[in-house]
């Protein structure tokens, strides 16, 4: 990325306390216009957190963030969605006694704004895009977990949105699963769409991210290519010999 | 004025907390609200009412006996029917327990009609007189017990292994569900245990409130208020609850007006709820 | 019309024509000189298949269990009575706004406590019912007016026949059925499901959750203070202990849930079912009646907690959909 490129999504001293849990402590970093961030670190270690405050779940307690140069620390969830940010969680939610169509149909119209009419047509967009579109009537608590995964990056499509959080979008996957969904999130970048994906599978999250961050204990503790990030001495030692996979 | 009035609102407040633990643990650890906990107490009452009216046995002799017919009563409760909603949604186990109030409350009232009854033992005008109070021995006596009661409880809960097991179950339902058979009996004991305390304290209520059949409801309703000041599943907030509450009851009815002392009661209840769900403590269940 | 979408106005073919001809059936059936026993009765059910869908427009969908919604029917049935006892109002309009009242009363109620989740909320909207009613008690003797009138109640002039009240309440309930319809159908409607399934991924998907919860909660408010109206009309004269009573609460709910919460006809089956039932029971069985009712709740809960109407519709959904 060029150096002197705008971020889309940036986090400036972002600070969380659960109680006199520090969750996160003085996080800075940048998200810039069409690159995949990869974000690492061993359990605990404030991702999923992070995500939850960007996406208005939680306010930071100190710090703020910004989209496209907005403050948009404190606002609520849906109001986040409907600016450009979306995020896909590590236990999927489905609708479960929505069909697949009807699930992709909510963030179609409510994300992205748009009359129903018009959010139908996108959500026929995006079921064939993640291929789907066979699955559309099914009751989406009836439908396997790869599949599962797969409605809810649709979901997230459907909002029209710039900037997608993956949350382990990828656990519980078979290798050949997850290069699909690999090719997946390649395709979904060249469409323009930014990314920021959290898994704990190494060699994906290695294979697919053009920059990766890291975290341990809140702290953000390494910041480069992955290349950089597989010698860097701190993520070695924060993983305790954890392999790279 | 002001500090008899206290006193006995801190009087009143202690068989408040003793009514409502049980109440507490029972949401606490299964997350079921129980519509019917005011049968429970009406059940003691009795209790020791028939007890005395019929064996001439005094109301606080008469403990063991709503202890235990109502922890039966309870796991048994709990064991064939509640035991098929708790993991169902939340309005299931409301709807079930307030079944099973119109039963139990109808029931009563079909074998003991409506009548108004009270125990009059020998000592239960006698009072002690002290720094221009008047503070009845009855209430005091009661008083102590709720105290007792709800140490135990606390002790049994913290310090045994049965206890221990109950707080597993509460802190993880997820495991325990796991865990198959064994949830189950822990959940069977825990209501048993919720619904001996209730009982109890309704024999202890017996020898100063009135009894009748319909009684439970209003005291299910200042279990709410109780248990939502204390914190939901907080045993000890359940002693604090009902001390604020009786406290607060008292003040509002010596120095303004007693009617708008139970629309305090609701109103109080429902800022709690919007401000601090999780009770004063905030050590409260929060879902 | 693409696949898997459902227009607003689509509807199987056949089922418009059977419900619009049930609607003209019972429009006409009191030219057969009915009792004014069987007109009151069905004027009942009316009432209880819109209170029980009100309870259903909020509860039913969006899972949100309300246990005070007699509140809203309380100070319709106040408004309605002050406005037309005192303020000489006409009927259609006192009742209109009483709705508007109710929505008063919902809308900063709902606010703060639609934010509580299970069994919070549930105990909180039933404090606040006890609340009012113990406002509509005491209200005059603490501040010293004649407004409410406490526990003596107000009398409402005398209403027309036993007729005028079977159209009315038939009116009501259409309007209802007919709202739930298109709530069903609307964006509005997705919203309340995806609420009710998931409400943290709604809201991460766009869903102004606070706002539509809030919205059903306030439609749900209006009609069944309109309603509170009309009963108070009906009944002539009203307490805070008859229109605030916890047992009209307890009755939308029994009659939701028996039919089956979030459908369209479970407050029609259930309401139906419940009053005609009661009637013959209560008459048999004065004494034992709660009793029967209660052991009848428990069954239900225990064997087909989704009630009736819902039962049905979950076993098609689980057979099909592969």
């Amino acid at each position: 990325m060029e150096p002197n490129k705008r971020a889309i999504l940036e986090g400036r001293s972002i600070t969380k306390h659960f109680g006199a849990l520090a969750a996160l402590r003085g996080i800075d970093f940048s998200l810039y216009e069409g690159e995949i961030l990869g974000l690492i670190g061993p359990n605990g270690s404030g991702k999923t957190t992070l995500f939850n405050v960007i996406t208005g779940i939680y306010p930071p307690t100190k710090g703020s963030v910004f989209f496209e140069q907005r403050n948009i620390s404190g606002l609520k969830p849906h109001k986040i969605c409907q600016m450009g940010i979306a995020k896909t969680s590590q236990i999927v939610q489905p609708f479960t006694r929505m069909t697949v169509a009807e699930n992709v149909l909510v963030g179609a119209m409510y994300g992205g704004r748009i009359s129903q009419r018009e959010a139908w047509e996108k959500t026929y967009e995006v079921l064939e895009f993640v291929h789907l579109d066979k699955l559309m009537n099914v009751s989406s608590g009836n439908i396997s977990v790869p599949d599962r995964r797969r409605l809810e990056l649709a979901r997230a499509l459907a909002t029209s949105a710039k900037v997608i959080l993956l949350d382990e979008n990828m656990a519980g996957l078979t290798p050949n699963e997850i290069e699909e969904a690999l090719n997946l999130l390649r395709v979904i970048r060249d469409q323009g769409i930014t990314l920021m994906v959290v898994e704990h599978i190494m060699r994906a999250v290695m294979g697919i991210s053009d920059r990766m961050i890291v975290f341990d204990y809140g702290e953000k503790i390494a910041e480069g290519t992955p290349g950089e990030i597989a010698e860097n001495p701190r993520v070695i030692e924060a993983y305790l010999g954890e392999k790279y996979a | 004025m002001i500090a008899q009035s206290i006193i006995t609102g801190l009087l009143l407040g202690g068989i408040y907390a003793a009514y409502s633990a049980g109440f507490s643990l029972i949401f606490g650890v299964m997350g079921v609200v129980n519509i019917a906990h005011g049968e429970l107490v009406m059940l003691g009452a009795f209790t020791s009412y028939w007890l005395y009216t019929l064996g001439h046995i005094d109301p606080f002799l008469s403990i063991p006996f709503s202890a235990v017919s109502l922890f039966i009563l309870g796991y048994m409760i709990q064991r064939f029917i509640i035991n098929r909603v708790v993991d169902a949604p939340p309005i299931m186990s409301y709807i079930c327990t307030f079944g099973i109030h119109l039963i139990i409350a109808n029931l009563a009232l079909r074998f003991w009609t409506a009548d108004y009854r009270s125990i009059t033992t020998p000592y239960c005008g006698s009072n002690l007189e002290c720094a221009g109070m008047v503070l009845p021995y009855a209430r005091l006596a009661t008083f102590g017990m709720a105290i007792l009661m709800i140490g135990g409880l606390y002790f049994l809960l913290t310090k045994t292994d049965i206890g221990r097991a109950i707080q597993a179950t509460a802190q993880d339902r997820e495991m325990a569900r796991l865990m198959g058979v064994k949830a189950n009996h822990v959940y069977a004991i825990t209501f048993g245990l919720g619904a001996a305390i209730t009982g109890v304290s309704g024999s202890l209520v017996s020898t100063y409130f009135v009894i009748y059949p319909q009684m439970g409801l209003s005291y299910t309703v200042t279990a709410f208020c109780v248990v939502v000041l204390g914190g939901m599943g907080y045993i000890p907030g359940a002693l604090l609850g009902g001390l604020i509450l009786g406290v607060l009851e008292s003040l509002t009815a010596t120095f303004w007006d007693a009617g708008m002392s139970s629309a305090l009661t609701f109103f109080v209840l429902f800022l709690m709820l919007i401000f601090r769900p999780a009770g004063i403590m905030g050590k409260g269940v929060v879902e | 019309m693409m696949q898997g979408q459902k227009s607003i106005f689509s509807l199987p073919g056949k089922s418009v024509f059977l419900v619009a001809g049930i609607l003209l059936i019972l429009a006409i059936f009191p030219a057969f000189h009915l009792s004014g026993y069987t007109l009151r009765l069905m004027s009942m059910i009316f009432m209880w298949i819109a209170l029980a869908s009100c309870w259903n427009v909020m509860s039913g969908y969006t899972g949100y269990i309300d246990f005070g919604p007699v509140v809203y029917f309380g100070i319709g049935a106040y408004s309605t009575a002050l406005l037309m006892s005192r303020g000489g109002m006409p009927f259609f309009l006192s009742i209109v706004i009483s709705g508007v009242v109710a929505v008063l009363f919902a809308i900063p109620v709902g606010l703060p406590t639609l934010r509580l989740r299970g069994a919070y909320f549930a105990i909180a909207t039933f404090a606040f019912a006890e609340a009012m009613k113990q406002v509509a008690l005491e209200w005059d003797r603490v501040v010293g007016v004649h407004f409410l009138e406490g526990s003596h109640g107000i009398t409402l002039p005398i209403g027309p026949s036993h007729q005028f009240f079977y159209y009315t309440f038939l009116v009501i309930m259409t309007v209802l059925f007919l709202t739930s319809y298109l709530i069903e159908r609307s964006r509005m409607g997705y919203a309340l499901k995806a609420i009710h399934e998931a409400e943290d991924a709604a809201e991460l998907s766009g869903v102004n959750t606070l706002k539509i919860k809030v919205s059903a909660y306030a439609i749900s408010a209006f009609f069944t203070g309109i309603i509170g109206g009309v009963d108070a009309y009906w009944l002539t004269y009203i307490t805070p202990n008859d229109v605030f009573s916890i047992h009209i609460t307890i009755q939308m709910v029994i009659m939701c849930l028996l039919g089956g919460m979030g459908t369209l006809l479970g407050p029609v089956v259930g309401a139906s079912f419940l009053t005609l039932v009661s009637e013959p029971l209560w008459a048999k069985f004065p004494y034992d009646y709660l009793i029967i009712i209660g052991v009848i709740i428990v069954v239900v809960i225990v064997a087909m907690p989704r009630g009736i109407v819902g039962t049905l519709m979950e076993r098609k959904r689980r057979g099909g959909g592969t």
